[in-house]
């Protein structure tokens, strides 16, 4: 908790606390960064499991599919990362005692366990080999967890 | 004499007791937001996923019209869930929404997006036959595609301002903004003030 309060009272007073402070229009900005993040973020997650559950582009292949998606992923979430540090510099005490927020950064973590750690290795290895049950739970897992990372990210504004 | 009729029918919404309620609510306002926007990923994610297949970015090696039909209908349903929340979401705030130059712009957008999306759709349907299986189709489709990056991003961009306050009717405005915004009473009073 110490580092996380170091870490967050240095947030607060750096260099980036200082520019979304003062520039609502900057912050906005990056506001609507995050919030196109996002929609690609979420684009790529949501077509992929549609696809685990057998509901769209059953004729492309897992192998291929990872291939498509995992780029494009991977650049949505490393644009809501970085837009994500930028927003949170400028409430960064309120977001440290904000329930929402470390919702979120858990749910971010598992979501990102999860991707790099067992759904790309699984698909990658074993593409269409895979049985559909475990497809539908791989699928089902994703859902899950990429929801409560939105939900809970919006409703860091409601909080 | 359009932003009087459009202020008079918010007034009336405004009145209503379901209006107030949702307004007032501590959890449905809420929700109802969320899902409008959390819908973002299955209609925008889809589009944008179509967008870059036919831009020749992404899924480059699939048949650009089959990936456009098959991810067609998570994006309507989606388009859907976007219509009657975002409607609803309007209803519970219909005078301020009515009176947001954000608002409006959004909505112009989302016209021209409209009437993007029709062009776009009618030359894909001329032409699809020899390019369908290559990376990257014609000029024209590729514009297209661009094009309506360029709009969607604007309505979310535009979207999520509507929550800003910068260009709201209690602020000094010009006259031109005044108009633009809806805010009759406001120019009324600017323009008796002698601007």
């Amino acid at each position: 908790m110490m580092d996380l309060l170091s870490f967050f009272t240095w947030l607060d007073t750096s260099w980036l606390a200082e520019l979304s402070k003062a520039n609502g229009g900057v912050f906005a900005v990056v506001q609507m960064i995050h919030l196109l993040a996002l929609t690609v973020l979420g684009g790529m997650v949501l077509v992929q499991d549609l696809r685990l559950f057998g509901l769209v582009l059953q004729n492309v292949e897992l192998r291929v599919m990872v291939g498509y998606t995992s780029r494009w992923f991977d650049a949505a979430l490393a644009t809501s990362v970085v837009s994500g540090i930028f927003m949170s510099s400028a409430v960064a005490m309120k977001l440290l005692y904000n329930e929402m927020f470390w919702a979120k950064m858990a749910a971010l973590l598992v979501g990102a366990i999860f991707v790099y750690v067992i759904e790309r290795p699984l698909l990658r290895r074993t593409g269409d080999d895979l049985r559909v049950v475990t497809c539908r739970l791989v699928g089902a897992s994703s859902l899950m967890i990429w929801f409560t990372v939105a939900a809970a990210g919006r409703w860091i504004g409601f909080s | 004499m359009l932003n009087e009729w459009l202020l008079a029918l918010a007034q009336f919404l405004a009145a209503q007791e379901w209006s107030i309620a949702l307004h007032e609510s501590i959890y449905a306002y809420a929700w109802i937001e969320s899902i409008h926007v959390l819908t973002l990923t299955l209609f925008l994610g889809m589009l944008v996923i179509i967008d870059l297949r036919m831009l020749g970015w992404a899924f480059s090696r699939f048949p650009a019209t089959v990936l456009a039909k098959r991810l067609n209908q998570p994006m309507l349903i989606g388009f859907a869930i976007m219509v009657v929340t975002g409607l609803i979401l309007y209803y519970a705030i219909p005078i301020r929404t009515t009176q947001s130059i954000w608002f409006r712009i959004k909505v112009v957008l989302l016209i021209v997006a409209g009437i993007n999306a029709w062009l776009f759709h009618r030359a894909l349907r001329n032409r699809t036959k020899n390019w369908n299986d290559r990376g990257v189709p014609p000029l024209r489709l590729r514009a297209g595609a661009g094009l309506s990056l360029i709009l969607w991003g604007g309505v979310v961009f535009a979207g999520r301002a509507i929550a800003y306050d910068w260009f709201d009717c209690h602020k000094p405005l010009t006259g031109l903004m005044f108009w633009a915004a809806g805010c009759v009473d406001e120019l009324a009073a600017f323009e008796a003030a002698g601007h």
